[in-house]
Parts: C-alpha cells; sequence; structure tokens
C-alpha cells in the first residue's frame, strides 16, 4: 500500500470543498422539500412556459453562438496555419485571440452597445452614409440574434485558440499522399482531414456551447434583466427579486448542469466513437 | 494554392473587421462626452471617482490572492502527479476541466446555500469569510488554466531527474518545489498569474452574488446608470487585458523548450 | 535508344532569389531503378516533388511516356510515392488507406476490395488489413505505404529517403523487398537516397547529385570505380587522396611522399611538374607485395581496426594516413601498430583526380 495519494490532499479537499460539495448541494437541493424530504416537484416546476422558453433560448444562442463559433474560428485557423498566409499574420492574430476570448463580461456589453446599440458607431454610420437603419429592419442588440453576435467576440477566438494547435498537427505529407494517389482537395478533406479534425472541433464545439450557456455578466449588462435566459432568470432568483421559492432556483441550476453535461456527454460518446484510431 | 490565399485573406480581413468595429465604435463612443468636440472627459470621471479606485484595488488584491493561492495549490498537485501518480492524470484532467462544464453561477449558488450563517462553515457571516469564499471561487474559475500551464511547463523539464539530483544533494520537500522547480516552471506559472488576473479583475456573476465590492459589479452598476463612462470603462478592461496577454507573451519566450516529439 | 519513359530536361528551380537545381537532366528507361544520391540539401527531394508536381520548376520540362507534365496537378500525374515516414492516413485502416487511391478514383466495392488483398499479399502483410497504423511498426507501416502507392497501379513510383526513419536491420531486408517487387512488377522508380550502400545494392542506376546538379549518372559499378568528378569519387565508398607531382611525364612517374611511383598510362595531359591528386580504393591496395600490384610505398602502421570478417589498417606515408582492407586470417596475427611496411597497388587502380 503507498501513501502517495496524499501528497494530493489538499487539492482534493479544495476541490470537493469548493467545487464538488457546492454543485452536489445544488443537485440534491433541487429534489427536496422545505423540509428535506424527497420531492419532484421542484423539476415539475420547470416545465412552466416561460422557464421553459428561458431555456429554450439559451440553448439556442448557446447552438448557434458555438456553432457560428466554431465555424467562423475554423476558417480563421485555417486562413493562417494552411491558407498560405504570410508567417508574421500568425503570432499578432493568437495574441489578439488570447485578449478577445478573455475580453468577455461586462465591459463586452458596453463595447456592443457602443458599436449596434440604437446610438452605436455601426448603427449611425450605417443609417447616415448608407440609409440603412437596422433597427427599422428589426435587428435588436437585446435579442436571440444581438447576443449571439455579441457572444461571438469571445466565442471565435476561443475557437481559434483550441482548433489551431490541431491544424497544426495536420502533416503536410497526408495532403499530398492524397493528391499524389489522385484525390481532389475536397475529397481530401472529407476522407483525411475532416475526420482527423473531428474529435477537435466536437470539443472546441461542447467547450463554447458550455460557455456561453453558463455566461451570466455579458448579457446581464447589455439587457439587464429584459431579456429571459436561464442564467439571468437563475440570477434574479438568487438575488431575490421573482421567483420566491428558494428550490425552484436549485432546479434551475440543477436544469443548467444537466444541459452542459448531456453536451459534454455527447461530445465524449461522439469523441469514442470517431477516435479508435487514436491510441 | 493561389485561390486559397485570396480566401484566406478574405476570412482575415472579415474576422479583423468584426473584431475591429467594436473596438473602434467603444472608443470613438468613450470620446463623445463633450457634445461638440472629441474628448477625454469620460475617462477623467471614471478615473476620477472613488467607487472606481476602492473597487478596482479590491479586484487587484483579489487577483493577487487568487493567483498566489492558486499557486501554492497547483503547483505542488500537478509536480506530485507528475512525479509519483502519473495514472492519476486523467482524472487530474478531468476535475480541472469541470470548472468549465459547470456554470459559474451554479457554483456560487452552491456556495450560498452552503456556506451561509446557519450552516457548519459560515463563511458568508463576515466580510472576511466571504472574501475568502470569492477568492476560492475564483481559484476554481482559474484551475483549468493555471492547472493546464504548469502541468504543460512539468512536461519540458525532467521531474524525475530533477528530483532525484536535488534529494541526493540532501533537499527537502520544501526546499525542492520552491527552489528546484517553481524556477523551472516559472514561466508557465506567470502565464497562469496574469490569465488568471486578467479573468479576476472583470469576473461579475461570483462577486454580485456574494455582494463583494469588486470592480465587475461596479462596471455593471456605472453601465446601468451612464452613457459615455462605460464605453471607457470598456477601453480601460480592454487594455488591462491585452496587458494580460502581451506580459503572457513576453515571458513566454523565457519558456524552456520542450523535448522534441517523438511521433 | 527508344525514347526514354521519363524525362527531365533542363529542370531548374529557385526559392525566393535561391537556386537549388540547376539544369539538371535525366532519362529513365522503363522499368528501370534510378537511385538519387548525394548529401543532405542537394536538392534530391526538390527534384523528386517536381516529378510528383508538389513544385513547379523554374525552367524546363519533365515528360513521362513522351507527355509533358510539366504544368500537370499532381492528382492528375498518376504517379505512386513514398515518403519518409508518417504519411499513412492516421483514421483509415491498413486496408482502407491501400483503397484510397482507387476509392477517390471512383472504384467499385468489389475492386477495392481485391485489390487491396492482392497488394497485402505483394507485401506480405496479409493479416494486418483491419489495424489503424499507430498498431504498426515503421518497417510494417512502410510497406504498407508502398502497397497504398502502388494499389492505383500507377506509371511511375517515386520513393523519398523510405527508409531512413527504420533501424538498420529492417532498412536492409525493406529496401530488397522494394526491390523485388520493383522488379516483380516491372515499374519504373525513383528511389531517394543520402545512403550510398543503399544506392549502390539495390539500383539499375545512380544519379549522384551535389548543390542541386547530377554529378554523375551511370551504373554502380561504374560510378564507384570510375567516378567521373572529384565529388563523385569523395561521396561514394572510402576513398584514399595523395597529393603527388610528375617528376616525368613521358615516363609516367610521379613523387608522392618522396617516393617515385610509376603510373603507366595514366598521365595523359599532364606535364612535368604539374601537381596531380591520386585516388585508391581501400580494397585495391595491400599490405606487402601481392601479384599483379606494379607500384609500391614505404610507410608506418599508424591504426588497426579489427571489424571481424574484415581488418582496417591505416598506414602512415609521408604524414598522409591511407586504408586498406586486409581479409582476416586466423593463422596470421594482425598488424602491430608502429611496424615499417610497405603497401602495394596496381598502377590501373589508381584514379587520377585533376
Ligand atoms: N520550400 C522551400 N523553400 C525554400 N528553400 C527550400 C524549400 N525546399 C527546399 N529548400 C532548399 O532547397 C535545398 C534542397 O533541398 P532538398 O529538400 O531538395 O534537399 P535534399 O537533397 O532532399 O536533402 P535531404 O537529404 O536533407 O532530404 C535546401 O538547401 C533547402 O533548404
Ligand atoms: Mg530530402
Amino acid at each position: 500500500m503507498s501513501f502517495a495519494w496524499l501528497g494530493v490532499m489538499p487539492f482534493l479537499l479544495f476541490a470537493l470543498l469548493f467545487l464538488i460539495l457546492p454543485t452536489m448541494k445544488i443537485v440534491v437541493g433541487s429534489f427536496q422539500t422545505n423540509e428535506g424530504g424527497f420531492t419532484l416537484a421542484n423539476i415539475a416546476n420547470l416545465f412552466q412556459p416561460s422557464i421553459l422558453s428561458a431555456y429554450w433560448i439559451s440553448i439556442r444562442i448557446s447552438l448557434a453562438s458555438a456553432l457560428l463559433g466554431c465555424g467562423f474560428g475554423f476558417l480563421v485557423a485555417w486562413a493562417f496555419v494552411l491558407g498560405g498566409l504570410p508567417g508574421w499574420i500568425r503570432s499578432p492574430l493568437l495574441t489578439f485571440s488570447g485578449v478577445a476570448s478573455n475580453f468577455a463580461g461586462v465591459p463586452l456589453a458596453f463595447a456592443f452597445l457602443a458599436t449596434f446599440g440604437r446610438l452605436g458607431l455601426v448603427t449611425l454610420i450605417l443609417r447616415d452614409w448608407f440609409g440603412i437603419n437596422i433597427y427599422g429592419l428589426g435587428f435588436n442588440l437585446l435579442s436571440f440574434g444581438g447576443l449571439t453576435l455579441t457572444y461571438l467576440f469571445f466565442q471565435i477566438p476561443l475557437a481559434i485558440l483550441i482548433i489551431t494547435p490541431a491544424l497544426d498537427g495536420m502533416r503536410r505529407e497526408w495532403r499530398e499522399a492524397a493528391a499524389i494517389l489522385g484525390a481532389s482537395g475536397f475529397q481530401y478533406w472529407r476522407i483525411v482531414a475532416f475526420p482527423i479534425l473531428w474529435p477537435s472541433l466536437l470539443g472546441t464545439f461542447a467547450l463554447l456551447f458550455a460557455n456561453s450557456f453558463g455566461a451570466v455578466a455579458t448579457a446581464y449588462a447589455l439587457t439587464g434583466s429584459s431579456l429571459s435566459i436561464v442564467p439571468i432568470l437563475l440570477f434574479a432568483q438568487i438575488r431575490g427579486d421573482v421567483l420566491q421559492d428558494p428550490h425552484l432556483g436549485y432546479a434551475l441550476a440543477f436544469g443548467m448542469i444537466v444541459v452542459t453535461g448531456i453536451a459534454n456527454g455527447i461530445y465524449i460518446w461522439l469523441r469514442a466513437r470517431s477516435e479508435r484510431w487514436i491510441k | 494554392m493561389r485561390t486559397n490565399r485570396i480566401w484566406s485573406w478574405l476570412f482575415v480581413a472579415l474576422a479583423i473587421a468584426y473584431f475591429a468595429l467594436p473596438l473602434i465604435g467603444t472608443f470613438e463612443f468613450s470620446l463623445k462626452m463633450r457634445r461638440a468636440a472629441y474628448s477625454l472627459d469620460a475617462y477623467a470621471v471614471v478615473l476620477g471617482d472613488p467607487r472606481f479606485q476602492q473597487t478596482f484595488m479590491y479586484s487587484v488584491l483579489m487577483a493577487l490572492a487568487t493567483i498566489a493561492v492558486g499557486v501554492l495549490l497547483v503547483v505542488p498537485t500537478a509536480y506530485w502527479v507528475r512525479l509519483k501518480l502519473p495514472h492519476w492524470r486523467p482524472f487530474m484532467e478531468f476535475m480541472t476541466l469541470l470548472p468549465l462544464v459547470i456554470p459559474p453561477i451554479v457554483i456560487v449558488f452552491g456556495y450560498i446555500r452552503l456556506y451561509n450563517t446557519s450552516s457548519w462553515l459560515p463563511l458568508t457571516g463576515s466580510a472576511m469569510g466571504t472574501n475568502v469564499l470569492l477568492m476560492f471561487g475564483y481559484v476554481v474559475l482559474a484551475l483549468p488554466y493555471m492547472y493546464r500551464a504548469v502541468d504543460t511547463g512539468l512536461r519540458a523539464i525532467d521531474v524525475a531527474t530533477l528530483t532525484e539530483a536535488a534529494q541526493s544533494l540532501g533537499a527537502g520537500w520544501v526546499t525542492i518545489l520552491a527552489r528546484v522547480i517553481l524556477p523551472n516552471v516559472a514561466v508557465a506559472v506567470l502565464s497562469g498569474a496574469f490569465l488568471t488576473f486578467a479573468i479576476v479583475i472583470g469576473e461579475f456573476v461570483m462577486a454580485a452574488l456574494l455582494s463583494r465590492p469588486a470592480f465587475g459589479p461596479y462596471m455593471q452598476l456605472l453601465g446601468a446608470n451612464r452613457a459615455y463612462e462605460p464605453a471607457a470603462l470598456a477601453v480601460i478592461a480592454f487594455l488591462i487585458t491585452w496587458g494580460c496577454m502581451a506580459l503572457i507573451q513576453v515571458v513566454s519566450r523565457f519558456a524552456p523548450k520542450p523535448p522534441e516529439q517523438l511521433h | 535508344m527508344a525514347d526514354p519513359f521519363l524525362s527531365i530536361q533542363h529542370v531548374e528551380k529557385s526559392f525566393g532569389a535561391t537556386k537549388v537545381v540547376h539544369d539538371f537532366n535525366l532519362d529513365v528507361e522503363a522499368g528501370e531503378f534510378v537511385s538519387f544520391l548525394g548529401p543532405s540539401g542537394c536538392g534530391k527531394t526538390t527534384v523528386l516533388r517536381m516529378v510528383a508536381g508538389f513544385e513547379e520548376p523554374s525552367a524546363g520540362h519533365i515528360l513521362v511516356g513522351g507527355k509533358d507534365i510539366t504544368r500537370l496537378r499532381p492528382n492528375q500525374r498518376n504517379i505512386g510515392m513514398v515518403f519518409q515516414a508518417y504519411a499513412l492516413f492516421p483514421n483509415l485502416t491498413v486496408a482502407q488507406n491501400i483503397g484510397f487511391g482507387l476509392r477517390v478514383a471512383g472504384a467499385s466495392r468489389a475492386d477495392i476490395d481485391k485489390r487491396v488483398a492482392e497488394m497485402l499479399a505483394l507485401i506480405s502483410l496479409p493479416q494486418m488489413a483491419d489495424r489503424y497504423p499507430y498498431q504498426l511498426s515503421g518497417g510494417q507501416q512502410q510497406r504498407i505505404a508502398l502497397a497504398r502507392a502502388l494499389a492505383p497501379k500507377p506509371k511511375l513510383l517515386l520513393l523519398d529517403e523510405p527508409l531512413s526513419a527504420l533501424d538498420a536491420k529492417v532498412r536492409v531486408s525493406l529496401r530488397e523487398e522494394i526491390r523485388s517487387i520493383q522488379k516483380e512488377l516491372g515499374i519504373t522508380t525513383i528511389f531517394v537516397t543520402h545512403d550510398q550502400e543503399e544506392a549502390l545494392s539495390i539500383s539499375d542506376r545512380i544519379a549522384v547529385m551535389y548543390g542541386g546538379k547530377a554529378e554523375q549518372v551511370g551504373a554502380p559499378f561504374e560510378i564507384y570505380n570510375r567516378p567521373a568528378t572529384r565529388f563523385v569519387a569523395n561521396f561514394v565508398g572510402t576513398l584514399n587522396v595523395l597529393e603527388g607531382t610528375v617528376t616525368d611525364a613521358s615516363a609516367g612517374t610521379v613523387r608522392v611522399a618522396s617516393q617515385d611511383v610509376a603510373l603507366k598510362g595514366k598521365l595523359d595531359g599532364s606535364r612535368t611538374g604539374d601537381t596531380l591528386s591520386l585516388a585508391l580504393r581501400p580494397e585495391a591496395i595491400a599490405l606487402g607485395a601481392r601479384p599483379g600490384h606494379d607500384s609500391k610505398l614505404a610507410g608506418e602502421i599508424a591504426d588497426v581496426h579489427f571489424l571481424g570478417s574484415v581488418i582496417r589498417v591505416r598506414v602512415g606515408v609521408g604524414g598522409k594516413q591511407i586504408s586498406l582492407d586486409t581479409f582476416n586470417n586466423s593463422s596470421t596475427p594482425p598488424p602491430v601498430v608502429g611496424d615499417k611496411t610497405e603497401i602495394s597497388f596496381s598502377s590501373g587502380d589508381v584514379l587520377v583526380l585533376h
């Protein structure tokens, strides 16, 4: 019997106290009555139209911003890794991605208000120079589309940062071997490159999804409580602004864990299926 | 090849436009406080606001405490796992990635319920206790980045040989960690530290829900009540983030190169 | 002579301002096995990649079967290529790797399966069909890579240092296997290597390259025994070089290390007083006299290496060391360092390098 595991005790204790137990508290609490008995009523309470629609819009925003983030992030990463751009462009782009992926939260909301808000720079330029009134056309920063557009500001750079190493791992020989065997560029991507990148893309997608699903600050600073997405609902609930039932708060939080858990479960399952060729 | 390059330039140009516009827009907006001309009035108001100074200092101190505790927690753990418990690595990887999967708002909600005044460990009962709790929350948020950075840094050095060499010279564990391992992963630790700083300084949800006077909630409050100052704040926040990333770049130049990977 | 199958004509290549291939010319007959041999950075890979279509020549033409393919894209050339290493698709099984060329050409499942089975039999790895590349040794991977290159029945096979990532034993057995498969299929092949033994042992002809030029093209025997330039002589095999001064051009005597050596018929075009370099292979020199050896030099044993069947001896001759090989013989003791000795050789074996 070795006692080597004792060396990680401090870490395990920390993780237990400040990560595992708080999460467990939420999970357990969502199945408890005020008196501490078991109940499914809290979970059942989630299935009311206003809460369901909040989950639905949260999931849609997260899916859209994760999908677009992966897509655009992939294209940009491809452009400077494989697309034949001069080498000097890489380092500033990666540094900027590091900055932008961390430039989330309250200031990001301010930036988008100052740019795409009713008096924002882009809004005014489009209106005064091109005669396009985007608000007249139905655009609203405080909506599904507006929030997705805002989230992309940190989602795309995050995707770039994760996908770049994967693209760096694509060997030139694979491309050349495919070409000399008669494959077109499209065939190479379909049969070789894309399946190799698939696990990284899936991982990026799962991370981006969780990233935007749990984001509170940007949405809250942008919309106050006017846009009903789950994290904002939960935020208001914890503050005691609305929804007086504390156990509904547990259930809301539990629902968030379930959604990100499912997203990651799907990711792990798909990855295991697509990675048979990796040691 | 040539068509490739045209597409590449197009994607990069689009990306630059998307990322530059909000920055330019914000900057331009922040200069418009005075009616007739561009001015730095908004910055003067923000920087002169005592609450700005207080909350900013609070968050800076929080960030420093988070970094100190994070390093003390992560470096020995990552070192020990590499040295003695290599088969624990998948487990550690899972644990340190959890904070990316469980939303921070859920974690802090758990804190509020678990450590309230009537619980076995009433951390939220006092201001100091809440500060400590918030700091641990930040350590959790920083964990994925910190652990990653340090673990990568440890990979670049031969942990086992360094340890044996130090032991053969009679060094104890504390000496080994402080005098041998830490200097060798200093660059990784610094990278993790700057990233942690960038995360903590603007963090909103944990500080707001624990009602601490941090920079994030202050920015939100200002945003709800003012027009031009928030834009100035956003520019300042962007510059801070950018400064942190630039520092990571600078220290990375001094990183020991990882050993050549065998394919 | 019939038209060559592959004809590389006046090909040049520059990367930016540096020219790495200069006026390269080579004709390869159908079914021939030609090696490119040369030091690192001499342009072997670059020439091969131009034949494959991965690089575009700055000047010149490449013809296959009389047709100019210089501007054709790689996927239209019907050429097989084996890379140095790691070029198997990691996400495809062995069978899928081998079938890749047929699959992208739109062959039917049945045809692909049949061809894959044939190829696996050809490289004697029939039980490996369902493995992934990471489950194979380096040597097995390169054999699969060979099978993959050959499966679509290419007109031409290019191999770029396919053995250099493998360990010595596998390298020898695999090069023989490559050669025998090549002969069996009769496929025209270019093989790049910087290992002279490899090139000498399996090629029909060798093109020795240096500084982006073909220094000499010829059969291994010719390259080794009649190197055309000083570089070829030095690069291929071990060579002893002695500096000498012509003392009498008409009689053919040269003064080497204060001793006279007679080299009849070797000094055409030299005049008395010229300095020359005389080159000799180690195996052409004997310790002491030997029938047929008409020249000799006195020296002193400087070094003895026992290599098993062969003993390599270094003899100091007037400040220079000369390497020579003698066969091991259990009844005669090996030479002793410091002994005075005499070496002999046939003047016919001397290469005069101007
Ligand atoms: N894409 C490129 N850009 C610039 N220079 C190049 C490029 N490819 C090759 N070179 C240069 O061309 C020269 C010849 O390279 P090449 O790869 O053909 O050499 P080689 O004979 O195959 O060498 P080795 O035995 O090391 O593989 C080298 O000096 C190399 O630096
Ligand atoms: Mg080469």
